[in-house]
């Protein structure tokens, strides 16, 4: 890295001649174009040298990023043409924003992600520069959009309906309350005195929760009037940082530093009690969708559905087993013939039955009249006898015991209740009408007939299609719903109780009550996220580990949390079904980001351009199926139904409509969604296999964006994209337009799509936006990801993850338990798209090491890296570790408290040498070393802290020390102590410690290619070997790194890289584009070096020439985490574990190493006994017993307490685990004898 | 008169110690995490700057010498 200066200077001069130069070859025209618009700009050279830096990104966050669009929109007419000076069209709302940090000099402005260094005047190619959409998508959405507009949809739309649906609170005594809760608002974040609001970072240094008051209107009766309060405070909801509710909301670059917040920062995570949390995206099979599936051992075909709705969540199960068809479901005992089941649901006749279910096609018929025999054998044959076989198999759960029923009902009703409201409960039975339901059991079977005739109808448990993921605001609101009703019945109670009185002393007022229990939805929000365990009464759902710490390790390893889906399945079960890369995948989720090891496959992430979708109205949708000229299916018989040519109208999986239009009704919802009269994110495909037409609006369902392509063309053009350029549309006018539409896995797999505008044909309906956006935000930082070995990037996933960098814009004024930062971080020289588009370049984790790929010095094997001593001098890899250590002072029931003591002094008055960096207030001087044992914190707890006061129970009033002290063996220095109280008011303080380090021997590097090795020698510079211009590499890496990795973008990478540094430019190694090696080694040969990147070198040893030209030029090193410093550990003696009296374990308690039991194994193989003894017992755990060789039990001080002598005692050494476990089987009544022989007996 | 012999919590030593200790000690700087004034706090003083009450507060520097080993 400390090469670019050297790479540079050689050309350092005549740079700005070399555009010029550069314009007559055949350059790969993005880049033509870069140069083209420097040199219209004729800016200074050093500018230029930032000319490149050009695609990197807006300095503003992405919610910064949506006011500025809009006020983009307001002031569009009065715009004036920006001048020639500007490259990008972006520049022009910075002008408008003054308040915005951006506007003072326009160069963050030129800074704008936007259109690859392209001015105003330049042609427009609609092939290469639709990817402008992408950016233009992720400023409208964000990066972790999935997350905040979940949050949003929950804050804004759900919370109501949930309130609504529970807003009457009803006494049962007196009919003196009634309650409407009306809307429910939040405002304001904190109710504290004088600043209201609070920001995430105070916050978070102050363990606090980062929440807003939940707010609702009520309605009444008191005495004899109606009263209505609004804004009553009824508990506090977490807000999710970033979304609508958050105080980051639409603010500015210079707004966000002035809160101490990142504007980089994603957001979609809570603040609770000072610790940062994440809802991780759930995957879940699709609800309310049949799946059939065959198991082909016991052949059973099987048609399940998982119905749930807001009051009950059940499976559902139509089973064909020996050809006889039955439905299974919880509530009932035993399964139940069909028929039967059928029969109860008031379908009466056979024929009409069999028409429903198997239309005319005598092959389905066949199979499906044997199960009329089933139900007549057993003697139903009229819907009450039905309804009287099911209801007598019906379970009675608790709810009819609770209500003290002597004996059950009539079995009609109890099988009436459960086809209602029980089985399949998503379909709704209204007025007894069980046609609907019917009809939905009717496609089962249907489905299960169909599967048994043709096994390939079966469905695919593991396509994508087919899951739903479940985001923050799905499950708060899930948990938002248990509390309030558990509120509600609380407050019900609590009125009860007071009405029952029969004279009461005051007027009844409800509003007191709602107040006395005002934190049970605060407290169980907060426990549930803070613990991660969602547990659910209604549902009997326990789910633990749903929220996770948000690892700030890196800016990525914060960002690739925020992507991440977990999944429901069990880790251990060996399928490999649901770990595989499903081809239904593309597009949607990443194929490189998964983790290696037993969550290989089950822990997926988020593509760049993925929506997840969000619960949309079903009403709307319903009426323009009709509108669409459909046919209500409710009307219709199995013979209409079923006809050739019928196709049956889905609706979330539940049959509405039929059409023998299916291709042209789905044109039309299709321009109707286009034109924006139903949500762009409901989607409708065929299936041809089922005859169906399906349209889904429920929420879980990923999707992504796709250019529309209609009559071969696409329908983003150059013009569209010139206003996009322009600022005069952003990526919301291009939805609503039309040009773009969201399609949904269901809806992609029955789409054409091409992936570049050449390949559009006449059957093309969509046009890819551009194909990199099939890797995650992770995946996306490999440069020339398309020219590895696919595990390599999945490596460097992991490890991309693990790198040391910049956490984030306030990474100085928070406070984590552990940080990592580098001291010189660098964007890298071969970037991508991805890396502008995540602010990466901006955040970098990482620094460019000049590489030299060669053998040296045989310290360099394995993968092991030779590092230049004279680098580590200059600063690469120098990385500094800031640790947290903090207490908190508690009070305690009986006014006692904890306390910082003063520091001791000795004899002469000065502070004793463990008290040595104490100040005045028993803190750490700021700024000072601390090294092992020294005191930063002296605490002193009380003594008593149960003493009551009352009487004569003071207890003392003493306090005895509990310092806390520094373990490490390395000392570290105090960079910062804060002192702060949390909400319960009791006083924190948190103190940092800093180290500084620079790159040793065994610490672990990596490049962006999965390729990780450690440190293994630092070599002075003389000694390394140098290129023809005095180069030296800092890093020497051995060539056998290659053949077997075949990562050849990292070859690819350090020629970019190699003809960056040249050129002075950054060069892009986007998956599936780039920068082109031709137009590299052009660069390179065009600056006198070899088009192969491979170097002359010298060696610094002996100054030989080296026998070989060597691969030499920068690669981008990233430092990983794991470094010598935290894990190198040696004990000869050292403290021992007090129950087995062996060397404790673990590095941090100073442990010993342990001999195993291979290792065990192999000195007994080798017969090494003594070794052996001296491991195991000598040096572990030897003790003196005395045993009495009469009775072979042990005595003490040579008298054997059992047979009262001394004459058998014996001393022996034995390891005191030994001894401990014959005790502790005494303990328990068994007797154990130890038998004492002489090892070498006399010969006698 | 009951009320007269039931003076024992009163004559009882202070268990929240926060009153005694408020004078004692020299003061410490602090700075406010909001609008970086210096507070000066004494053992026992609520934490709260005493400018914009902001309840964030940092120890200043040391300002004794410290010397780094340049590396």
């Amino acid at each position: 890295m400390e090469c670019s200066p050297n790479w540079t200077t050689p050309g350092g001069e005549d740079q700005r001649g070399t555009p010029l130069v550069r314009i007559d070859h055949n350059i790969s025209s993005e880049r033509r174009l870069t140069t083209l618009a420097i040199l219209l700009v004729d800016m200074p050279p050093k500018k230029k040298a930032g000319g490149p830096v050009e695609v990197s990104a807006a300095s503003k966050g992405v919610a910064s990023k949506k006011v500025q669009s809009q006020q983009e929109h307001s002031s569009e007419g009065n715009d004036p043409v920006p001048d020639t000076k500007r490259k990008r069209a972006k520049a022009t709302p910075a002008n408008i924003q003054p308040t915005n940090s951006k506007s003072d000099d326009g160069f963050s402005a030129l800074l704008e992600p936007f259109y690859g260094g392209k001015s105003l005047t330049d042609p427009i190619n609609t092939a290469q520069d639709k990817w402008n959409l992408l950016p233009a998508f992720l400023k409208v959405k964000g990066l972790v959009k999935q997350h905040i507009d979940s949050f949003n949809f929950f804050v804004d739309h759900e919370i109501k309906e949930i309130v609504k649906a529970n807003k009457r609170v009803t006494s049962d005594v007196d009919k003196y309350t009634d309650i409407h809760i009306g809307n429910p608002e939040r405002l304001d974040y904190d109710d504290r005195k004088p600043q209201n609001e609070i920001t995430p970072n105070e916050c978070r240094l102050r363990d606090m929760t980062y929440a807003a008051p939940i707010r609702v209107d009520v309605k009444y009766v008191r005495g004899k009037s109606i009263v209505a309060r609004k804004g009553i405070n009824i508990g506090r909801l977490p807000i999710m940082l970033r979304s609508s509710k958050c105080r980051l909301a639409g603010k500015n670059d210079r707004q966000m530093a002035h809160m101490n917040e990142c504007a980089l920062d994603p957001g979609g995570y809570f603040i609770v009690n000072g610790t940062e949390k994440v809802i991780l995206v759930q995957e879940q099979l699709s609800k309310n969708r049949v799946i059939v599936e065959t198991d082909q051992k016991k052949g059973i075909v099987s048609a399940s559905v998982t119905s749930s709705t807001h009051e009950r969540k059940s499976k559902s199960y139509v089973m064909l087993k020996k050809e006889r068809i039955t439905l299974q479901h919880n509530i009932l005992q035993e399964p139940i013939p069909i028929v039967i089941i059928l029969k109860a649901m008031g379908i009466q006749s056979d024929h009409e039955m069999l028409l429903l279910v198997a239309g005319t096609d005598s092959t389905y018929q066949d199979e499906f009249s044997v199960n009329f025999e089933e139900s007549s054998k057993l003697g139903v044959f009229s819907q009450h006898q039905a309804l009287e076989y099911i209801g007598n198999r019906v379970k009675m759960g608790g709810r009819n015991k609770t209500q003290g029923a002597p004996q059950r009902r009539n079995p009609v009703g109890d099988g009436l209740e459960a086809l209602a409201n029980i089985i399949i409960t998503h379909v709704p039975v209204v007025g007894l009408d069980f046609r609907p339901k019917a009809l939905y059991i009717c496609f089962m079977v249907r489905r299960v007939l169909m599967a048994m005739h043709d096994p390939k109808l079966v469905d695919d448990r593991d396509y994508v299609g087919n899951k739903r993921l479940e985001l923050a605001g799905q499950l708060l609101s899930l948990l938002f719903e248990d509390l309030f009703k558990k509120f509600n019945s609380d407050l019900k109670m609590n009125i009860d109780k007071v009405l029952k009185k029969p004279n009461r002393t005051m007027e009844f007022d409800a509003f007191h009550h709602m107040q006395s229990h005002g934190n049970y939805i605060t407290l169980g929000m907060n426990r549930a996220i803070s613990t991660g365990n969602w547990s659910l009464k209604r549902f009997k759902m326990e789910r633990a580990g749903v929220t996770h710490v948000l690892s700030r390790l890196s800016y990525i390893s914060a960002l690739g949390m925020m992507t991440r889906i977990s999944s429901q399945f069990e880790k251990t079960r060996k399928v490999s079904g649901p770990r595989a890369l499903q081809p239904s995948q593309f597009g949607m989720l990443c194929p490189s980001d998964t983790p290696e090891g037993e969550a290989c496959g089950l822990v997926k992430n988020l593509a760049l351009m993925t929506h997840i979708t969000t619960n949309d109205e079903e009403e709307p949708v319903r009426k323009l199926v009709f509108v669409l000229g459909a046919e209500d299916i409710v009307s219709m018989s199995g013979k209409e139904i079923y006809e050739v040519g019928a196709y049956v109208i889905f609706l979330n999986g539940t049959p509405l409509a039929l059409t023998s239009q299916p291709k042209s009704f789905l044109n039309a919802f299709r321009r109707f969604r286009r034109l924006g009269r139903v949500s762009a994110f409901v989607s409708i495909y065929i299936n041809h296999h089922t005859n169906a037409v399906h349209i889904a609006t429920d929420e879980g369902r990923i999707c992504r964006p796709l250019i529309i392509v209609e009559n071969q063309k696409s329908k983003v053009t150059a013009h569209y994209l010139e206003s996009l350029r322009k600022g005069s549309m952003d990526f919301d006018d291009f939805l609503y337009r039309g040009l773009i539409e969201y399609v949904d896995v269901n809806e992609e797999n029955d789409s054409n799509i091409a992936l570049y505008e050449a390949e559009i044909n006449e059957n093309s309906t969509h046009l890819e936006i551009e194909p990199f956006t099939i890797l995650g935000a992770v995946a996306g930082l490999i440069p020339y990801p398309h020219h590895n070995q696919s595990p390599r990037n999945t490596y460097q996933c992991a490890m991309g993850k693990q790198a040391i960098g910049a956490i984030a814009y306030n990474q100085f004024s928070r406070i984590d338990t552990l940080l990592y930062l580098m001291v010189y971080p660098q964007q890298p020289m071969c970037k991508t798209r991805t890396i502008e588009l995540i602010h990466y370049d901006k955040l970098p984790a990482g620094q460019n090491a000049t590489v030299a790929v060669m053998s040296y010095s045989g310290y360099d094997i394995e993968d092991a890296l030779v590092l230049n001593k004279a680098s580590c001098d200059r600063g690469f890899g120098r990385c500094q570790v800031l640790r947290k250590y903090s207490t908190q002072l508690r009070k305690y029931p009986n006014r006692s408290q904890d306390r910082i003591g003063d520091r001791l002094l000795d004899e002469r008055g000065q502070p004793i040498a463990k008290h040595a960096v104490l100040g005045h207030d028993g803190l750490a001087l700021v700024g000072e070393q601390i090294s092992s044992g020294q005191v930063y914190i002296s605490k002193e707890v009380p003594l008593n802290t149960a003493s009551t006061g009352i009487g004569s129970d003071y207890g003392t009033n003493e306090h005895k020390p509990a310092p806390m002290s520094y373990r490490l063996p390395d000392p570290s220095y105090i960079d910062k102590i804060m002192v702060s109280q949390t909400e319960n008011e009791s006083r924190v303080i948190k103190v940092q410690t800093r180290q500084t380090r620079r790159p040793e021997l065994g610490d672990k590097f990596s490049s962006r290619h999965g390729q990780k090795g450690v440190v293994g020698i630092i070599v002075n510079q003389e000694d390394m070997p140098f290129a023809d211009t005095g180069v030296t590499p800092d890093i020497i890496m051995n060539p056998h790194g290659f053949p077997s990795r075949m990562t050849v973008g990292k070859m690819l990478e350090l020629l970019s890289g190699k003809a960056g540094v040249l050129n002075g430019t950054l060069e892009y190694g986007t998956a599936f584009g780039g920068s082109k090696v031709d137009d590299m080694g052009d660069i390179l040969i065009k600056n006198g070096f070899s088009y192969s990147g491979k170097d002359f070198v010298t060696s610094g040893i002996t100054g030989e020439s080296l026998p070989a030209y060597i691969f030499f030029g920068p690669i981008y090193y990233q430092k990983l985490k794991h470094m010598v410093q935290d894990k190198m550990h040696s004990r000869s003696r050292g403290p021992r574990a007090i129950l087995t009296r062996q060397p404790t374990e673990g590095r941090s308690r100073d442990g010993g190493l342990r001999l195993g039991e291979m290792e065990r194994d192999c000195l007994i193989a080798y017969g090494a006994s003594q070794l052996l003894l001296e491991r195991l017992m000598l040096s572990s755990d030897a003790h003196e017993v005395d045993i009495c060789e009469t009775c072979g039990l042990m005595g003490y001080q040579g008298w054997c307490q059992t047979c009262k002598s001394t004459r058998g005692v014996t001393r022996m050494t034995m390891p005191y685990a030994a001894k401990l476990l014959v005790q502790e089987m005494l303990s328990m009544n068994v007797l154990v004898r130890l038998r004492l022989e002489d090892e070498f007996p006399h010969p006698s | 008169m009951s009320r007269e012999a039931y003076t024992v919590p009163t004559t009882a030593p202070n268990l929240g110690r926060d009153q005694s200790f408020s004078s004692e000690g020299p003061a410490v700087n602090y700075l406010c995490g909001d609008c970086n004034s210096k507070v000066a706090l004494k053992k026992g003083d609520p934490i709260r700057c005493k400018e914009c009450g902001h309840r964030v507060l940092y120890k200043e520097r040391t300002k004794r010498m410290v010397q780094f080993e340049a590396r």
